[in-house]
């Protein structure tokens, strides 16, 4: 069954950052330069050409562009300068609007006011909601603890009903990743116990990030610094979500500081400022390929993480230097900027923290079964036409 | 010794000691470079000095470099024909290994041009007079360009052309790739020119009928006479030294891709037809509708093992040229291309290919005879006509929707060529195209002196080679005209009129047509101008009533007994 071309996919997808893909005339040198590509995950040419055609049904089973960490070699090389690095981002980005079933991604990819307007939007509905609850409730200038405003075990609450949205969000979308990836138009077999014998795969890759430093090693930053400081950052965000999913009333308490808990806070705030500030300057100075071109949606993730970070950081000198009304108010602008950013995150880039791992893991599952398979038809050449 | 070309098989000094012990041989020397301006020097000093009155060159091939020592011959007062060439680096050093074998050879060669040089006789070369009025036939981009320079240079053209306009081919055409130059700005100013130039008669909806003579002194009739149109009317009779033969392409007939559906299905068109719609600025559909997709198919007739397996070499850069104009003309276009390959070989193509891209033009690749199909589209698929293709460089079997779909079909020889072949005696190859004296070094020429061919009637070339070979032939021609005569080398057969019986055998044998029959006489005689010397009457001949003059039997036999005695 022939597959049907969509010339007017390549419209849809200057929208999502790929305008360049057009330029691509297939010589394969990015796929030569590329340290990840191999015999089974053929990339960035041959993502590069189902774009081209449009071949969405294709392109939505693909794992490749989460098998690449933009290192930007391929651009680098590419005659016609048709940024493969970028076009397997811009892939990324439609593959998260695909596996995401409400198409809010889509419309945020397309639409910076449709996103920041639904920041702002939530941002007030959360302020609006604290300050109700506070000023009915509480009093201003108590902290926590009795009659306070916000009170720790309210957050907390408040923190994992956030927290389950998210996750639902997530789950619903990993399964239909699952299903794009390892179901949909596919005649390989897959031996359901490969889950589980790969199943290691998931969290390995999750906690070391060990393909990003595989590309670097190629590259000529010195002793992998892009690798610690993306690795820092994500620990940092894992940190700061456990800290808040489960040891809020801990952080709220005060003004003594608890230190068994505290220290990871501070460690984390200080990761997510150093890679918040690294961020900004790479992107504004441009200086490797891959911050060459900003997406709307990654400066809004960027300002975003700023708010957070630095309202977080000043209400907690202000709790504990017992300026508690600041303190509250603060404490309720931190959350405005929490909450749409964690809602936000199936929606945008943010979510390769769980797609990446994810795919390394099916593509794990797939390599062993396509080697399965011609480990069969290899001993049984009787069944090859 | 040709550097170590021939002295690193062959024991060169050897040879030389052998050659002294020759009877008859004065002297006998060996020379790094003999071809060399030292080398000639050294020969011409020789001739002086030991009064020698014939010469072996043991060397290369006589094609490389015969001319080279025959005027060596000429500088030191020798006849150039005393000189043989014993081939002692194609058919010795470069053919063998083993040096001991390669030097007997070599001696074996040497001792036969010795005795051969012995019979030489001393020739001369003849010359005729060169008329300086020339025919060209075929009023395309070729044959007004090389009538324009001729002419301009102040000497009689004749242009025949077929149809009752000139222009040729390239009056079909709409924009020029890659600049987009208008085709009409190209022609226009040419045509004009060439109608109004004294020195240029143009015979519309003509044809040659017949030419005769040699060159030089050719005559040409042309029948069909302009403006009237009456085929019956006398032929024009015209004096002529040398002919340009530009007589183009014609494109090759879709319908024989069957994929294609070309005539069946209405919405598949040759470029051509996209040609003439572009040209009336209306790219419809036959129902009339603006097409949203349009599907350029590349190498229709060409590089396939079924049709022709050349490559046409403009449809490509045409194909970008039409995605250009196309989506000039309907901005909401989607054009995809589907190609063999993207030739882009040119001047600017590269860059052409490029903002193609920029465009998003699609490129689709298929494999060389593995065609794309072409079938009707369901209503419930939004386009006329649905394209399968195994594409190759994403390895996907695809269908790809079209509205239109326009065929690149590639050139061909002309149906009528091999009549043209036969009247002006030039060779064609196996497609039709016509052959060139030397692919490389004489693409103008012909294996028939004075008539030379340009364009794309030799093979497909775009529109400047092809004006480069109209400029290049006519080049040649005023070279020659400038001379006045032109020089007949002297290897040419003669008929020894009291032996001739009249038998006519070797007037048809003869592949330059360069024999006469005299009716009075009744005798052949032989056009020396015409003549190659090629040697078949000589054999043929029941009387021996021929001698091939530097070929003659005491020289071939004498040649012969040498080359066995060592």
């Amino acid at each position: 069954m022939a597959t049907r071309v969509n010339p007017e996919f390549i419209d849809d997808l200057d929208r999502f950052g790929a305008e360049d893909v057009k330029m691509c005339y297939q010589c394969g040198d990015c796929s030569t330069v590329c340290p990840h590509a191999d015999e089974i995950f053929k990339f960035p040419r041959k993502s590069m050409r189902l774009l081209q055609m449009g071949l969405e049904s294709k392109i939505e089973t693909t794992l490749e562009p989460w098998l690449c960490y933009y290192c930007g070699q391929c651009s680098e090389q590419c005659p016609r300068e048709a940024d493969p690095g970028e076009t397997m981002m811009s892939l990324r980005r439609w593959l998260i609007s695909r596996y995401d079933f409400t198409g809010i991604a889509r419309l945020f990819f397309r639409s910076r006011i449709a996103e920041i307007a639904a920041i702002i939007i939530i941002a007030l509905i959360t302020g609006a909601f604290l300050l109700y609850y506070g000023f009915t409730g509480g009093n201003i200038g108590i902290y926590d603890g009795e009659g306070a405003f916000l009170p720790s075990g309210f957050i907390h609450r408040f923190d994992l009903t956030v927290g389950g949205i998210l996750l639902i969000f997530l789950v619903i979308n990993a399964f239909r990743m699952w299903n794009f990836t390892m179901l949909k138009n596919t005649s390989l077999k897959v031996p359901w116990w490969l889950y589980i014998t790969e199943i290691w795969q998931f969290p390995w890759h999750f906690f070391t990030q060990k393909r990003y430093a595989e590309c670097e090693q190629k590259h000529e930053h010195p002793v992998y610094m892009p690798w610690l400081l993306h690795l820092g950052l994500m620990l940092g965000y894992v940190t700061m979500l456990v800290l808040v999913m489960v040891f809020v009333e801990a952080l709220q308490s005060g003004p003594e500081i608890i230190w068994e808990v505290h220290i990871f806070g501070y460690l984390a705030s200080a990761g997510l400022l150093a890679g918040t500030i690294y961020f900004i300057r790479n992107r504004l100075r441009k200086n490797y390929i891959q911050y060459k071109k900003s997406h709307g949606t990654d400066w809004v993730f960027v300002i975003l993480l700023t708010i957070i970070v630095l309202t977080g950081i000043a209400q907690h000198v202000l709790h504990r230097t017992g300026v508690y009304e600041w303190a509250n108010y603060l404490y309720v602008i931190h959350l405005m900027a929490v909450v749409p950013w964690l809602l936000r995150m199936p929606f945008c880039k943010w979510s390769h923290l769980l797609y990446r791992p994810l795919a390394m893991y099916f593509a794990a599952i797939r390599r062993e079964a396509v080697r399965r398979q011609e480990t069969i038809l290899n001993n049984y050449p009787v069944f090859v036409k | 010794m040709c550097g170590t070309n021939i002295a690193k098989v062959v024991d060169v000094e050897a040879i030389a000691e052998f050659a002294r012990t020759v009877p008859g041989v004065a002297l006998a020397k060996t020379y790094k470079y003999m071809c060399s301006n030292p080398g000639q020097e050294m020969i011409v000093q020789d001739i002086r000095e030991h009064k020698l009155n014939r010469i072996v060159v043991a060397a290369c091939s006589p094609n490389m470099h015969e001319r080279t020592f025959r005027s060596a011959l000429r500088i030191a007062g020798l006849n150039q024909y005393l000189l043989e060439m014993a081939n002692i680096r194609e058919q010795c050093s470069w053919v063998h290994a083993d040096t001991k074998g390669a030097t007997e050879k070599a001696k074996a060669l040497v001792y036969a041009a010795i005795c051969r040089v012995k019979f030489h006789e001393e020739l001369e070369s003849v010359s005729v007079n060169m008329c300086p009025n020339v025919l060209i036939i075929g009023g395309g981009i070729a044959g007004m360009t090389a009538a324009l320079e001729l002419a301009d240079a102040g000497n009689q053209v004749y242009l025949v052309e077929k149809n009752d306009h000139l222009g040729g081919n390239l009056a079909r055409v709409d924009l020029t790739a890659p600049y987009l130059y208008s085709a009409r700005d190209l022609l226009t100013e040419r045509i004009t020119r060439v109608m109004e130039h004294k020195k240029i008669k143009v015979f519309l909806n003509s044809t040659l009928r017949e030419l005769k003579g040699f060159i030089g002194n050719f005559t040409a009739s042309v029948s069909g006479v302009n403006g009237t149109g009456d085929k019956t009317a006398k032929p024009e009779v015209v004096e002529i030294g040398n002919v340009i033969v530009c007589t183009g392409y014609k494109e090759f007939d879709a319908s024989r891709v069957v994929h294609y559906g070309y005539g069946k299905l209405p919405n598949v068109i040759t470029s051509f037809e996209l040609e003439k719609m572009i040209r009336e600025g209306n790219i419809r559909t036959k129902e009339g509708k603006i097409p949203k997709y349009v599907a350029i198919i590349h190498c229709v007739g060409s590089r396939s093992q079924e049709f022709h397996s050349y490559c046409s070499r403009v449809c490509c850069m045409t194909a970008l040229k039409y995605a250009h104009e196309i989506k000039s003309a309907n901005p909401g276009c989607y054009i995809s291309d589907i190609y063999i390959d993207m030739h882009a070989f040119g001047k600017g193509h590269e860059d052409f290919y490029r903002r193609s891209s920029e465009a998003k033009t699609l490129f689709l690749m298929y494999e060389k005879d593995d065609r794309p199909v072409i079938h009707k589209a369901e209503p419930k698929d939004n386009c006329e006509m649905l394209i399968e293709v195994n594409e190759k460089l994403s390895g996907e079997h695809i269908e790809i929707p079209a509205d239109l779909v326009v065929l690149m079909v590639g050139m061909e020889a002309r149906e009528d060529s091999h009549e043209i072949a036969r009247l002006v005696n030039i060779s064609q190859d196996n497609e039709g195209w016509f052959i060139e004296s030397h692919p490389k070094l004489e693409p103008v020429a012909t294996t028939t002196d004075g008539v030379f061919i340009a364009g794309t009637c030799v093979a497909p070339k775009d529109i400047p080679d092809t004006v480069a070979q109209a400029r290049a032939a006519a080049a040649r021609i005023l070279a020659r005209i400038a001379k006045e005569k032109i020089e007949v080398d002297a290897l040419f057969s003669e008929v020894n009129e009291n032996l001739c019986s009249g038998c006519r055998l070797c007037n048809t044998l003869c592949p330059f047509s360069a024999i006469e029959f005299d009716e009075i006489k009744k005798q052949s005689h032989i056009i020396s101008a015409l003549c190659k010397g090629c040697g078949v009457c000589v054999a043929a001949c029941p009387s021996a009533a021929i001698k091939g003059r530097h070929f003659t039997d005491l020289q071939v036999l004498s040649q012969l007994e040498g080359l066995l005695a060592v």
